[in-house]
């Protein structure tokens, strides 16, 4: 009770100080006993009042600004009628992902767009067009630092972890978990996993695009080579290889080549190497697999002499083997697929060659789609998000109109599809597709951090070194595997 | 009031600098923001600092709306210990989230909560308590420890989109606003702890000022007791006096009047017997008289003429009575009314001509006495004059002694020579008040 009387005194303090003007009256009410006291008591009762009044007004005024600065903070004034915008908004980018100008730019977007406005009266689509897919990073960066991003938008492979990193993504669990629709079985699983960051997943797949091996069959027949199978491994790619390897109109220099564009990278996919580390903090290059890696790259190398080869070597048809996009031939050979001609030759395309350790699998490239994480029309941006990427209709345009593959399982395999990717009908199982659909499906997805292109660079000067140098392999791993470590530790 | 206002003046000006400090802040930033977006940076900038920054037009309008909450509440006196509880938390949380607008590069609105608490408490302890825990607020919410728990845009990489050498300018100037808002609240801590000494060496020195009054009451106290003591004395001194005084004018002048009549009686009782008897029936007058003037002493210490008579007529009365007693002729002339004297001054005046009479039989052996009363403007003169044996040097017997005592009492004065008789003059003033009765 003694700690109360502090704050009465405190009180009483601070009301003789407001009232100063009313103490003298107060003090001559006082004098006529007692009538007075009970005049002063009321007195000080008003005083006390008109004080606490004083103070609800202020702290109502307060509680009225917070609750205002708040609805400024967290965008609920979004909501309010005058800012509410019944529209949901796209980023998207004019030209291919795959990097071609293709003359179909914003065509699949729109049907889904019809589609949806129709699934869903009352609400707008928009996106904004002309942005070309060089600028789309830092137009959408930009975008969302003005807090005018859009609801949903397609994230570039490449900087989907810095968007992830810096959490302008929404996390997609609860709207999967929470829609009985939806299920993840139905995408491709390295597609789906390349939306997963940090094992929240953070984007649907939009369109990928595997890395597959190009094969000249007419340099295999020439040469009297069968075609290896979709088993195929390094043994048989190292064969083939040494054989197609020659001078053959024997003026001295070797002009068939086995393989171009094979890189330790393709060697490590399919040996089962895991380079980094999920942040980028460690490289594993000693590990065995690695070094078999890079051994098989030395010794593909050593066939050719010292002889360095361009791409251009596969497309005048000196070369048996080049690993390729399944886009980049898109681009640039228009369909079907069934014409199987490549400026003269017959070619066929193969799974990657599986190392001793691994398996026929290669890289995916992947477009996907994400939510804002501020938007403010979460629902109906994930109906649309699953429109975009789930619609077998909508995926199916994917063929048509860009150079990628649909991420939806049911579209590749569907029969309509390998009639038109064939450009005939009853092709039905045409080995090719589901060549495709077994890469992608087999397809890894490689840690993805911030920087993982220099890291890259930096692992790529070490496999170099390693291959250059002279002393054994082991030794020369554990150097460069030190050096790398120390550069990604500076890059962090 | 002026003893409060330098520290208000002092916080008011930590006040305004901290809205100035954040004004700064949120404005570089702003404008630095813009200009990564402006700069085709963005990309850039976000790979930089791995997460979303506010919207840039929101750090202003927030963090000084927040401010203004910050202001509201420090305004806010509370009455109680809960409510008081719930603003300091509040006011900590609102000062937390406008540091994490300003990317906890300054956390100085900490101090204005800490300098707004100090003044709350005059317990001390309770003080120190609270402004400890404030401060334990205020060191954790550093942007280093912060940033390793969880991810915060540092300033530098925010401003970053300046060049080096304006960076460095534009946070040297944040560091002044800090240390300025630092010293700022070290001069108001210092002005508040030598604005409570003043107050407490005032309230000491008041304390001293009653000690000495007290002291000085408690003395004063003791010699009014003694003074109280002596003037009971000289009271019953007084008394005593009087009581003699009366003794000797009643009884004095009764028997006088007594002796003298019955010595005429011896002369007369052989020649006229007659008149002898008419003597010796005054004679027993006058001690009849002598007796009620005794009783009445006793009783009333008073004149009995006064108490039945007004002073004139009482005066005419007891000087018939010595006339006839003693066969003196006494004269008398006396122009006023006498009225609107209070009894004191009735008494004196009765008295002192009673008393000149006396001393006129009595010492003076005359025969004519004569005895004028009249007034000039403010004093009232008594004047008695007799044909007796008067005398050059004067003694001052016991009647003259206490009619000068008496005299002076009134403020009145007493003259009297016995060249030719002897001559007595009394003047008395007359009191304010008692001049209608002139008429």
């Amino acid at each position: 009770m003694g700690r109360e009387s502090d704050w009465d005194r405190e009180d009483k303090n601070k009301i003789s100080r407001d009232k100063d003007s009313t103490e003298a009256d107060r003090d001559e009410a006082g004098k006529n006993g007692e009538a007075g006291d009970k005049d002063e008591a009321e007195r000080n009762k008003a005083a006390r009042d008109e004080v606490r009044k004083k103070y609800g007004i202020r702290a109502g005024l307060c509680a009225f600004l917070l609750l205002f600065l708040w609805m400024i903070a967290s965008d609920a004034y979004k909501m309010l009628p005058g800012f509410y915008e019944n529209v949901i908004r796209v980023g998207v980018f004019s030209d291919s992902y795959w990097k071609v100008q293709n003359g179909y730019s914003y065509r699949i977007l729109e049907d889904a767009i019809a589609e949806f406005e129709k699934q869903h009266p009352g609400i707008r689509v928009e996106y904004v067009s002309g942005i070309i897919r060089e600028d789309y990073s830092e137009w959408l960066s930009e975008q969302m630092m003005r807090g005018t991003a859009p609801d949903i938008f397609f994230v570039p492979g490449e900087h989907f972890n810095d968007f992830a990193e810096a959490g302008v993504l929404m996390d997609l669990t609860p709207l999967i978990e929470g829609d009985g629709e939806f299920s993840p079985d139905r995408y491709y699983t390295s597609a789906y996993a390349y939306g997963n960051y940090e094992g929240v997943q953070y984007a649907l797949p939009y369109e990928c695009a595997p890395k597959l091996m190009f094969v000249n069959k007419s340099i295999l027949e020439q040469e009297g080579i069968d075609m290896p199978g979709n088993q195929w491994t390094w043994e048989d790619f190292y064969r083939i290889c040494r054989e197609v390897t020659k001078d053959t109109d024997e003026n001295g220099t070797i002009d068939q080549f086995g393989t171009v564009g094979y890189t330790w990278e393709d060697a490590f996919d399919s040996n089962g190497v895991t380079l980094f580390d999920e942040k980028g903090t460690e490289c594993y290059l000693t590990d065995e697999r690695a070094k078999a890696g890079i051994s098989f790259i030395g010794k593909l190398e050593d066939l050719n002499g010292g002889y360095s080869i361009s791409s251009k070597e596969f497309a005048l048809g000196n070369v048996a083997f080049q690993p390729m996009l399944f886009s980049e031939y898109r681009a640039y050979k228009s369909y079907p697929l069934s014409i199987k001609k490549y400026s003269g030759f017959e070619w066929d395309c193969l799974t990657m060659p599986a190392g001793p350790e691994g398996r026929n699998i290669s890289r995916l490239d992947t477009l996907t789609l994400a939510m804002n994480k501020s938007t403010i029309h979460k629902q109906e941006a994930w109906e649309l998000m699953k429109l975009l990427t789930g619609d077998e209709k909508i995926q199916s345009e994917i063929f048509k109109y860009s150079e990628g593959v649909s991420v939806l399982r049911a579209v590749v395999e569907s029969e309509e599809n390998q009639g038109f990717l064939t450009g005939n009908p009853d092709a039905g199982n045409a080995p090719g597709l589901f060549l495709l659909s077994d890469a992608v499906e087999q397809a890894v997805v490689t840690a993805r951090f911030h920087d993982y292109d220099r890291a890259v660079g930096e692992a790529d000067r070490a496999v170099r070194s390693i291959l250059e140098g002279s002393s054994n392999i082991n030794m020369e791993t554990i150097i460069q595997n030190r050096k790398v470590n120390r550069y990604l530790k500076e890059m962090q | 009031m002026n003893r409060k206002g330098f520290p208000d003046f002092v916080l008011s000006t930590m006040k305004n600098l901290n809205m100035v400090m954040i004004l700064y802040l949120t404005m570089v930033t702003v404008h630095s923001l813009y200009g990564y977006m402006d700069g085709n940076s963005a990309m850039d900038f976000l790979i930089q600092v791995k997460q979303m920054p506010m919207e840039p037009w929101k750090l202003p309008v927030l963090s000084i709306g927040l401010y203004v909450c910050l202001l509201l509440l420090l305004s806010i006196h509370c009455q109680s210990k809960r409510s008081f509880l719930v603003k300091t938390v509040l006011e900590l949380g609102i000062v937390f989230a406008i540091s994490y607008m300003l990317n906890f590069s300054y956390t100085g609105m900490a101090l204005l909560i800490i300098a707004d608490t100090m003044r709350y408490f005059s317990d001390l302890k309770r003080r120190v308590l609270l402004v400890a825990s404030i401060c334990v607020f205020y060191i954790l919410l550093d942007y280093d420890l912060l940033s390793a728990v969880c991810p915060i845009i540092s300033t530098e990489t925010c401003w970053g989109y300046y060049g080096r050498e304006t960076q460095s300018l534009l946070l040297g100037i944040r560091n002044i606003l800090n240390s300025l808002n630092t010293m700022v609240f070290i001069s108001y801590a210092i002005v508040l702890i030598l604005t409570e000494v003043r107050e407490k060496e005032r309230i000491l020195g008041l304390n001293e000022k009653l000690n000495t009054a007290n002291q000085e009451l408690r003395s004063a106290n003791e010699k009014l007791e003694e003074y109280a003591r002596e003037s009971e004395k000289a009271a019953e001194t007084r008394e005593r006096n009087r009581l003699a005084r009366e003794i000797h004018d009643t009884l004095g002048h009764s028997l006088t009047g007594i002796i003298t009549g019955i010595d005429a009686c011896v002369m007369l009782v052989d020649v006229a017997p007659e008149a002898t008897k008419e003597q010796l029936k005054a004679i027993a007058g006058v001690a009849r008289q002598g007796i009620k003037d005794v009783r009445r002493s006793v009783k009333a210490l008073r004149p009995d003429a006064l108490e039945s008579l007004n002073l004139k007529a009482a005066l005419v009365q007891m000087m018939e009575e010595a006339k006839r007693s003693t066969g003196v002729e006494i004269t008398w002339q006396i122009e006023p009314a006498l009225k609107g004297f209070n009894k004191d001054e009735e008494d004196i005046i009765y008295r002192i001509v009673q008393e000149s009479i006396t001393n006129a039989i009595r010492h003076g052996r005359a025969d004519k006495v004569q005895v004028w009363i009249d007034r000039d403007f403010n004093m009232l003169n008594i004047h008695v004059k007799d044909n007796g044996a008067g005398c050059v040097n004067v003694q001052k017997g016991f009647g003259l002694h206490h009619m000068e005592e008496r005299l002076n009492m009134l403020k009145g004065s007493l003259s009297y020579h016995g060249d030719h008789g002897f001559v007595i003059d009394a003047s008395i003033p007359i009191r304010w008040g008692t001049e209608e009765e002139n008429d």
